[in-house]
C-alpha cells in the first residue's frame, strides 16, 4: 500500500525545506510532512457501492522569530520559497510571546503497535472479501437486517518532523476501520443502528460491532408506552452512547490554556474534587497500539502517560509549548511546560493542544451490566445520541436526543422507547453517583483523541424527556 | 513525494487550467478501451486563508493551497475511484481503477441493479462567479482590522472573559473532464468571519458563537455590520449568564430563521437526499407526490442564490445548478439527486452532486435550503396565541437519523413565552421530533424568508451550506 521509499521521500522533502529555511536565516523552523495511502469501500443498500483508493499529503512549515510564529503549508517542495515567505510575513505581524521557542531535541522511546505489516500488505481484494463477510454476517444474524450505509477502509501514513532544534523523527502508522448502519425495515417500522470499530492493528474480518449493530436495530423495535412526563432518572449510557458526549466536553475542559483563561467549568479548581471520588482520568500518549498514541507529540516533544484527575481530584492539565509560554507570558499562570500534548490533524495547520488515548477509570473497578441494572433499579439505557456535537464544552451542559433507548424497571429491561430527549450537565453528573461497566471500548478519532470508556451508569443529574 | 502541476497558462484563477487536457482525454479514452462505460477526472484547487485572533491578539494566520484530483470510473455497472494530490500519477492509475470497478461489479447480486447514469447535456465551457472584491487580494492587515472590529464590540464587559474571532476565505477552482465530452471549468469564492464569546459570572460560565459569511469575496465581510454582530454576541452571552434551564416537554415552539433553517435542513433536507432514499435509509422513501406537511410548508434548495454559503454555479458532475422545490404546499415534490440516483428513480437530474474537495467523490448534498415565507407579519403575531411555549434562536447545530426520521437541533439561546409575551431567558434548549409528524405541526410562518447564518453539513464529507427561512411556529415540539 505504501511505497517502499515513502519515508525517504518525505524525509528528503523535509531536509530540502529545512535547508532552505537555514539558508534564509530563519531563527527557528520546524517542517512536518505527511503522506497517506489507502483503500476504501462504501456499502449502500446491502451491497458494495464503490471501491476507492489513492494518496494525499503535504508539508507544513512553522517558523519562530523572537517569540513570533508563522505557519504555511504546501504540497510541492518547489513551492517552499513562497510558503516560507508567507510564514515569515505572518510571524512578523504576530505578537511576540516572551519565552516561546521551539522544543529542543529530547530522547523519545518508541511506542509499539502503531504499524501493522498485515495492513500494509492488504489490497483492495482483501477489503472486498471483508465486506462480503460483513454483509453475510448481518444477513445471517437477522434476515430482515440490511447494511444501508457505511464502509470500511485501510490506510498507512508516513510522517516526518524535522526542526532547527535537532528533532528528526519519522515513522509509519497504519489504520483499519469499519462502520455499518444496519436497518431493519419490516411491518411498517424502520429501526437502525450505526456501529463502528477502528484501530492501528488489523481488525477481525467480522468485528463485534457488526453483531452489536444488528442487536440494537432489533431491540429498539416495538416501542412501549412510557410516561411522557420529563423526569430525572438514572441512565446507563453504553460506551458508544457516552463517548461522543464525553469527548465533546471533558478533554476540552482539561486543556491548560482553557483552565487558566477561565474558559473551563473546572477553571480555578486545580487540586480540588471535580469528579466522584473513585473516578480518575488518564491521558496516555504512549499506549501500545493506542489509536492516538505516538512517541512524540505534534511538535516533537516526547509523549507521556499523565493523570489528569486522580480519584476525583483535578491534578493535571494538557499543554503544548506555545500555549504554556503564552499563558505564562500573559501572567495567567506562574509556570507551565509542555506535557507532550501538542496534536496535529495534518499538514495544513500548526499544532494545537489535545488529548491522546483518554481513559476514565474507577477505583471501584468495573461491574457487569446486570450489576449496573440492579443498582439502577428504575431508569433507562441509552446506546447512542443525536446532537452530541451541540453539547456546550464551556459549561458542560447538553441536551441531545436518542432513538436507541430502553426502559428499565426493577433492574430488568422493559422495552424500547421510540424517542426521548436527554439533558443535563455532564461535569455535574460525573461528580455524583457514578458506576462503571467492566468492558472498556474505544471510540473516537486518530488525530483528535480516542476515548477508552466502559458503560457508565449516571445515577443523578440527567433528565429524560420521552417523546 | 506528491506534486501538483501548475496551471498551463500561469494564472491559477479564472481561465487557467491545471489539468493537461490532452493527457486527461487520453486517460479517459484508455479507461473506455478497458471497458469503462463512463469515466471522469475532476480537479479542485482551493486557495485559502485562515486567521484567528484571541483577546485581540493574532493567534494564527495560515495561508495555503491544496490541489486534489479524483478519477471516477464506471465499469460493468460499478464504481472505481482513485484520488490523489499527485496529478502526474493519474494516467497510471486508470487500469487499476477500472479493475477495482469490475471487482465490485463482480460481487453484485443478481437482484441488484447495475449503476447507470441519467443523461445530461454535454457542455464545454467556463463559468466564473466573479466576486466584487477578490478575497485573495486581501492583505492580513485588512483581515485583522475586520476581526478586531468584531472582537472589540464583543469584548466590552468585564464578565466577558474571552473572545476568539476567526476568518476563513477560499477561492475554489474546479475542472471536470468526462468520457462523454464534458469539459467544464468553474470558480467562485467564499468568505466567513466568526466569533466565540465566553462569559463568566462566579461559577457560571457560558459561551455564544456568531457567524457571518457567504459566497463572494471581501465584500461579504464588508457588507456586514461587524460592530453590531459583536455587540449582539456580547449581549447574548451576558443574557445566557442569567438564563434558566429550559422547561422539558412537548411545547409550542417559535424558531428564528437560523433555527428554522437548521430544522428544515435536518428534518427534511437529509431525508430528501436520493442516495439515502435509494439505500433504504430515508423515511421519505416512496412518498413522492404525497402530502407530508402542512399546506403552508414550501421548501426549496437553491444553489443559485448568490451570496448564500451553499451557493455554487455548477455541481460536481458538471451540471448547471438550479432551484429544487422539495415540498410544495405540503406535498413532497422532488428528491435532491445526482446522475446515478436520477437514473435509479427514473427522474430528471437536478444537479445535487457535491464533493468536499478534489480528493472526494460527489454525494447528493444540500446547498441553500429554505422554507418559503408565510402569512404572519412578525414574531409578535406568531406568539400572540401561545400561553406557554419557547422562542428559540440561533443554532448550535443539529443531527438526523434519516431512516428513523428522527432529528435533533440545538438553540444558542431562548426565551420562555408566557401569554404571548417573551419573559425569561433560557439556555440549553434543544428540539427533537419526527420528520413525518413535525412537518404537519408547522402552523405559522412570517412573510419574510431569507438565508440565515452560514453553516457546515457533515455526511462523511463536510460542505458549506446556507439554511434559512422565515420565523416559524410549531404547534407542539419536544423541547429539552
Amino acid at each position: 500500500m505504501l511505497p517502499d521509499d515513502a519515508i525517504d521521500r518525505i524525509n528528503d522533502g523535509c531536509r530540502t525545506i529545512g535547508s532552505f529555511c537555514t539558508q534564509e536565516g530563519v531563527a527557528q523552523w520546524e517542517v512536518v510532512a505527511y503522506q497517506s495511502y489507502g483503500h476504501q469501500l462504501d456499502i449502500e443498500a446491502g451491497k458494495i457501492s464503490l471501491a476507492a483508493g489513492g494518496g494525499e499529503g503535504g508539508y507544513g512549515i512553522r517558523v519562530v522569530e523572537e517569540g513570533r510564529f508563522g505557519y504555511a503549508y504546501l504540497v510541492d517542495v518547489d513551492a517552499a520559497p513562497n510558503a516560507l515567505k508567507q510564514a515569515l510575513d505572518v510571524a512578523r505581524a504576530s505578537p511576540s510571546v516572551e519565552g516561546f521557542v521551539l522544543p529542543s531535541a529530547q530522547e523519545a522511546k518508541p511506542v509499539s503497535g502503531l504499524c501493522d505489516q498485515r495492513i500494509l500488505d492488504l489490497g483492495p481484494e482483501d477489503l472486498l472479501e471483508q465486506a462480503d463477510a460483513v454483509l453475510s454476517e448481518v444477513a445471517s444474524l437477522d434476515e430482515r437486517a440490511v447494511v444501508t450505509g457505511g464502509g470500511l477502509g485501510v490506510g498507512a501514513t508516513a510522517s516526518a518532523l524535522l526542526s532547527s532544534e535537532g528533532i528528526d523523527s519519522s515513522g509509519i502508522t497504519t489504520s483499519h476501520g469499519l462502520g455499518v448502519q444496519v436497518s431493519i425495515d419490516a411491518n411498517d417500522e424502520l429501526t437502525s443502528s450505526y456501529e463502528g470499530d477502528s484501530g492501528r492493528q488489523l481488525l477481525p474480518d467480522v468485528p463485534s460491532c457488526i453483531a452489536n449493530a444488528v442487536h440494537w436495530a432489533q431491540v429498539t423495535r416495538g416501542p412501549i408506552e412510557v410516561n411522557s412526563e420529563p423526569q430525572d432518572a438514572p441512565v446507563l449510557m453504553t460506551s458508544e452512547g457516552f463517548s461522543p458526549l464525553f469527548s465533546m466536553v471533558v478533554p476540552t475542559a482539561v486543556r491548560g490554556d482553557r483552565l487558566v483563561r477561565n474558559e473551563s467549568f473546572w477553571s480555578g479548581k486545580q487540586g480540588t474534587q471535580v469528579l466522584a471520588d473513585d473516578l480518575s482520568l488518564i491521558d496516555d500518549g504512549r499506549m501500545d497500539g493506542g489509536k492516538s498514541a505516538s512517541s512524540r507529540d505534534g511538535e516533537g516533544v516526547p509523549t507521556s502517560r499523565q493523570t489528569i484527575v486522580d480519584q476525583g481530584r483535578l491534578v493535571g492539565s494538557m499543554w503544548s509549548t506555545r500555549d504554556a509560554a503564552q499563558q505564562v507570558a500573559e501572567g495567567r499562570i506562574e509556570e507551565a511546560h509542555s506535557t507532550g500534548s501538542a496534536v496535529r490533524g495534518g499538514h495544513q495547520a500548526p499544532p494545537g493542544t489535545g488529548c491522546r488515548d483518554f481513559a476514565m477509570t474507577s477505583r471501584n473497578g468495573g461491574h457487569t451490566q446486570d450489576a449496573l441494572l440492579e443498582r439502577m433499579d428504575d431508569g433507562y439505557i441509552v446506546h447512542s445520541v443525536m446532537g452530541a456535537h451541540t453539547a456546550n464544552p464551556t459549561s458542560g451542559d447538553f441536551s441531545v436526543t436518542t432513538s436507541t433507548i430502553l426502559r428499565v424497571e426493577g433492574g430488568s429491561i422493559l422495552g424500547p422507547v421510540k424517542q426521548a430527549g436527554l439533558s443535563g450537565n455532564l461535569a455535574q453528573a460525573l461528580s455524583k453517583d457514578v458506576h462503571l461497566g467492566d468492558d472498556v471500548r474505544i471510540q473516537g478519532s486518530y488525530s483528535s483523541g480516542s476515548m477508552h470508556l466502559p458503560d457508565v451508569l449516571l445515577m443523578q443529574g440527567l433528565r429524560i424527556n420521552p417523546a | 513525494m506528491v506534486m501538483s502541476a501548475s496551471p498551463t497558462d500561469g494564472h491559477p484563477a479564472g481561465t487557467g487550467r491545471y489539468l493537461q487536457q490532452s493527457k486527461i482525454q487520453a486517460a479517459l479514452g484508455h479507461a473506455q478501451d478497458l471497458g469503462a462505460s463512463y469515466a471522469e477526472v475532476r480537479l479542485m484547487a482551493i486557495t485559502d486563508s485562515s486567521v484567528a485572533i484571541r483577546d485581540g491578539k493574532l493567534e494564527r494566520a495560515i495561508p495555503g493551497q491544496e490541489i486534489g484530483v479524483t478519477m471516477r470510473i464506471l465499469a460493468d455497472g460499478a464504481w472505481g475511484v482513485h484520488s490523489t494530490t499527485d496529478l502526474q500519477s493519474l494516467p497510471g492509475q486508470v487500469e487499476s481503477t477500472v479493475r477495482l470497478a469490475k471487482a465490485v461489479a463482480a460481487r453484485r447480486a443478481s437482484k441488484d441493479r447495475p449503476v447507470a447514469l441519467a443523461e445530461v447535456p454535454i457542455l464545454e465551457n467556463e463559468v466564473h462567479w466573479k466576486p466584487k472584491k477578490d478575497v485573495r487580494n486581501t492583505d492580513l492587515d485588512t483581515k485583522l482590522h475586520h476581526l478586531m472590529t468584531l472582537h472589540d464590540s464583543a469584548a466590552e464587559d468585564e464578565r466577558i472573559v474571552s473572545v476568539t474571532c476567526g476568518w476563513h476565505d477560499e477561492h475554489l477552482h474546479t475542472e471536470l473532464m468526462t468520457s462523454e465530452g464534458m469539459n467544464r471549468v468553474w470558480s467562485f469564492q467564499r468568505s466567513l468571519i466568526n466569533a466565540t464569546v465566553t462569559g463568566r459570572d462566579g461559577g457560571d460560565v457560558v459561551s455564544y458563537r456568531t457567524r457571518h459569511g457567504g459566497e463572494g469575496g471581501l465584500e461579504v465581510i464588508e457588507d456586514c455590520d461587524l460592530g453590531e454582530l459583536g455587540r449582539n454576541a456580547q449581549v447574548a452571552t451576558l443574557r445566557l449568564l442569567k438564563a434558566e434551564r429550559a422547561p422539558s416537554g412537548k411545547l409550542p415552539l417559535v424558531a428564528d430563521r437560523d433555527l428554522t433553517g437548521v430544522y428544515i435542513h435536518e428534518a427534511l433536507g437529509h431525508p430528501c437526499e436520493a442516495d439515502l432514499v435509494a439505500a433504504g435509509d430515508s423515511c421519505l422513501d416512496g412518498k413522492l407526490g404525497q402530502t407530508i406537511g402542512n399546506s403552508i410548508v414550501t421548501v426549496v434548495d437553491d444553489p443559485t442564490i448568490r451570496g448564500g454559503y451553499g451557493a455554487h454555479p455548477i455541481d460536481d458532475e458538471g451540471l448547471d445548478t438550479r432551484e429544487k422545490c422539495l415540498i410544495k404546499n405540503g406535498v413532497l415534490t422532488e428528491y435532491l439527486n445526482h446522475r446515478e440516483t436520477a437514473h435509479h428513480f427514473g427522474i430528471a437530474p437536478n444537479a445535487g452532486a457535491r464533493a468536499q474537495d478534489g480528493l472526494h467523490h460527489p454525494l447528493v448534498r444540500m446547498s441553500n435550503t429554505m422554507i418559503q415565507g408565510g402569512t404572519h407579519n412578525d414574531l409578535d403575531e406568531l406568539m400572540e396565541d401561545i400561553e406557554y411555549g419557547v422562542y428559540a434562536c440561533g443554532s448550535r447545530g443539529g443531527q438526523v437519523d434519516t431512516g428513523r426520521g428522527s432529528f435533533q437541533f440545538a438553540a444558542q439561546e431562548a426565551w420562555l413565552i408566557e401569554n404571548g409575551e417573551l419573559t425569561k431567558p433560557l439556555k440549553d434548549v434543544s428540539v427533537s421530533g419526527l420528520t413525518l409528524q413535525i412537518l404537519n405541526d408547522v402552523d405559522g410562518l412570517t412573510r419574510d424568508a431569507r438565508l440565515a447564518a452560514p453553516g457546515f453539513c457533515g455526511k462523511g464529507q463536510t460542505v458549506p451550506v446556507g439554511d434559512g427561512g422565515p420565523i416559524m411556529r410549531i404547534s407542539q415540539a419536544l423541547v429539552g
